[in-house]
C-alpha cells in the first residue's frame, strides 16, 4: 500500500492537485494585493514556491554530494547529479516568472535586486558543476569532484544572497517584500499549498530522474559485458 | 497597470511554468521507455552470450 | 612535524618562483595593462570622475591576475609531475593544501605591493593613508578568500581535460561575494574614508566566508587532490 503511495504516477497526481488547488485558492480565494503591485502579485504564488524548491533540490545534491564521499556508491552520485539539474531547471524558471513579474511590476525586464541576482549566479554556479563533470575523463574522479563542488557550491548560495542582500552601494531599495508586509491568511494558505505541491513535484521529478539514471547505468554496465 | 494587463503577465508566468514542467516530464518519460527497451535487449543479449560461452 | 613539511613545501614554491620569475611577472604585466586599459575604456572624458570605479577596477583585475597564477602554479605541479612525488611522500593532505594556499596568497600579495601604489598613482586623488591599515585589511582578508577557493578549485581543474579554461567557469561565480564586499570596502576607503565602525560588517563579512571555506577545503581536500 506504502509502495502504491509512493510510486512516481501517485506523487505526480498529489503533487498536481496539491498545485492546482493552490492556484485556484490563489486566484479566487485571496485577494488582490494591495500595493502597488496589484494584480502581478499573484505570480508570487508559485514563483516562490519554485524558488524555495530549487534550493531544496541543492540541498538534497549537498547532502548527497557529502554522503557520496563518505562512502563512493554510484546511487549517491546519481541522486546528486539528478537532483542539481532539476535545481538548475526550477532555477531558470526562477528567473523567468522573476523577470515577467518585474515587468509587470516595476516596467523593468531586470533589476539588480537581491534574489534575482542572486539566482543569477546560482544558475552559472551549477552549469559549472555540469561543465566540471563534461572535463573529467576518468568516472572515479568525476563523481569525486563534482561531490566537492555541490559542497562548495551550496554553501556559497546563502553567502551569495547575504551579500547581494547587504552590500552592494547605491542599489535603489527596491525590494520584492510580498512576504514581508505581514501575508493575509488566504494568502498565505494559497502559498503553504503551492509550496507544498511544488516540494511533491520536486520529488515526483526526482524519482523518475533517478530511476532513469539508474537504468543508464545498467546499459552502461550491460554493455562492458557484452564487449569486454 | 490594468487588471487586464496584470493578468496578462500573470498568465504569461503560469503558462511558462506549465509548458516546462510538461516538455521536462515528456522528454524524461519518452526517455525511460527508450531505456527500458534497450535494457530488456541487452539483457537478452547478454544472456545468449553468456550461455554460448560457457556452452562451449 | 605538519608545520615542519608545510614550511618545506611553501618554501619550495616561493623560492623556485622567486628565481623563475615567469609567473610574477606575468601576474604584474596584466595588473598595469589591465590599468591602462580601464583609463581608456571608463575615462573617455578628461574630467570623468572614476572615484566610484576604483575599487571594482582593482578588484577585478586582482581577481583575473589571482586566476593567472593559479592556473600557472598549478599547471607546472602536473607537468613536471612535482605533485606525484609530493604525494608519495606521508604528507597530510591538507598540510599540501594550506602550504600551497599560502604560497598563492604570498605571490598574490606582492602583485598588489607593486600594482597598488600604481594604481594609486593613475587613478586616486584622494589620500588615503589615513586608512592605509583598514586597506590592507580588507586586502588580507579578500586575498584569503580568493586563495582559499583558488588553491581548492585549481587542485580538481588541474586533472581535468580543458583545466586552464574550467578555472575560471568554477571560481568565479563562488568568489562573487568577495568581490562584492571588498569592491564596497574599497571604494569607500578611495571615495570618502572610512573607518573601522562604517566597515565592521563588511570585514567581519570577509573574515566569516574565509573561516566557513577554509573549513570547507579542510573537509574536502583529501578528496579534491586524489588517491
Amino acid at each position: 500500500m506504502v509502495k502504491k503511495l509512493t510510486s512516481a504516477p501517485a506523487l505526480f497526481a498529489a503533487a498536481g492537485a496539491l498545485l492546482v488547488t493552490g492556484l485556484l485558492l490563489g486566484f479566487l480565494y485571496a485577494p488582490i494585493d494591495a500595493s502597488s503591485m496589484g494584480f502581478s502579485q499573484k505570480i508570487f504564488y508559485y514563483h516562490a514556491p519554485i524558488a524555495e524548491t530549487a534550493l531544496v533540490a541543492f540541498g538534497i545534491a549537498f547532502v548527497s554530494a557529502i554522503l557520496y564521499l563518505r562512502d563512493p556508491d554510484p546511487k549517491w552520485d546519481r541522486l546528486s547529479y539528478v537532483s542539481v539539474r532539476l535545481g538548475l531547471l526550477f532555477s531558470l524558471m526562477v528567473m523567468v516568472t522573476g523577470m515577467i513579474w518585474g515587468k509587470a511590476a516595476w516596467d523593468a525586464w531586470w533589476a539588480w535586486e537581491p534574489r534575482l541576482t542572486t539566482f543569477l549566479i546560482v544558475c552559472f554556479l551549477y552549469t559549472a558543476y555540469f561543465v566540471l563533470r563534461q572535463v573529467v575523463e576518468e568516472e572515479s574522479r568525476r563523481a569525486t569532484y563534482a561531490a566537492v563542488f555541490a559542497i562548495v557550491a551550496f554553501i556559497d548560495v546563502p553567502i551569495t544572497f547575504f551579500a547581494t542582500r547587504y552590500m552592494p552601494e547605491g542599489l535603489h531599495p527596491v525590494v520584492i517584500k510580498a512576504g514581508d508586509s505581514g501575508m493575509e491568511g488566504s494568502m498565505f494558505l494559497s502559498f503553504m499549498i503551492s509550496m507544498a505541491g511544488m516540494t511533491l513535484l520536486l520529488v515526483a521529478l526526482l524519482r523518475a530522474d533517478v530511476a532513469a539514471a539508474r537504468l543508464k547505468d545498467e546499459i552502461d554496465d550491460l554493455k562492458t559485458r557484452i564487449g569486454g | 497597470m490594468s487588471i487586464e494587463e496584470g493578468a496578462k503577465y500573470v498568465a504569461a508566468a503560469y503558462a511558462v511554468i506549465l509548458a516546462v514542467v510538461i516538455a521536462y516530464y515528456a522528454v524524461s518519460a519518452r526517455r525511460v521507455s527508450a531505456l527500458a527497451r534497450d535494457v530488456e535487449l541487452l539483457k537478452v543479449e547478454v544472456e545468449k552470450r553468456e550461455a554460448a560461452g560457457s556452452g562451449d | 612535524m605538519g608545520g615542519r613539511q608545510f614550511m618545506a613545501i611553501l618554501r619550495k614554491d616561493v623560492i623556485r618562483e622567486l628565481r623563475m620569475r615567469e609567473m610574477l611577472v606575468s601576474m604584474f604585466l596584466f595588473v598595469m595593462l589591465a590599468l591602462v586599459i580601464f583609463h581608456y575604456a571608463f575615462g573617455v572624458d578628461e574630467d570623468t570622475d572614476l572615484t566610484s570605479f576604483t575599487g571594482g577596477m582593482l578588484w577585478v583585475t586582482f581577481i583575473f591576475a589571482a586566476l593567472l597564477g593559479l592556473n600557472r602554479s598549478f599547471a607546472q605541479e602536473k607537468d613536471e609531475q612535482c605533485l606525484d612525488g609530493l604525494l608519495l611522500c606521508p604528507v597530510d593532505r591538507v598540510t599540501i593544501f594550506f602550504a600551497k594556499m599560502t604560497g598563492n596568497l604570498v605571490f598574490l600579495l606582492i602583485i598588489q605591493a607593486v600594482s597598488v601604489p600604481l594604481f594609486t598613482l593613475f587613478f586616486i586623488e584622494r589620500s588615503y593613508a589615513a586608512d592605509l591599515g583598514l586597506f590592507l585589511l580588507v586586502l588580507l582578508l579578500a586575498d584569503l578568500g580568493i586563495c582559499t577557493i583558488g588553491t581548492l578549485l585549481a587542485t580538481i581543474s588541474m586533472n581535468t581535460r580543458a583545466r586552464d579554461l574550467l578555472l575560471p567557469i568554477v571560481f568565479l561565480p563562488l568568489i562573487v561575494p568577495v568581490l562584492i564586499a571588498a569592491t564596497s570596502a574599497t571604494t569607500a576607503i578611495f571615495a570618502d574614508g572610512a573607518d573601522l565602525g562604517g566597515l565592521a560588517a563588511t570585514l567581519g563579512f570577509l573574515a566569516v566566508f574565509d573561516a566557513i571555506f577554509m573549513v570547507a577545503a579542510y573537509g574536502t581536500y583529501d578528496f579534491a587532490i586524489g588517491e
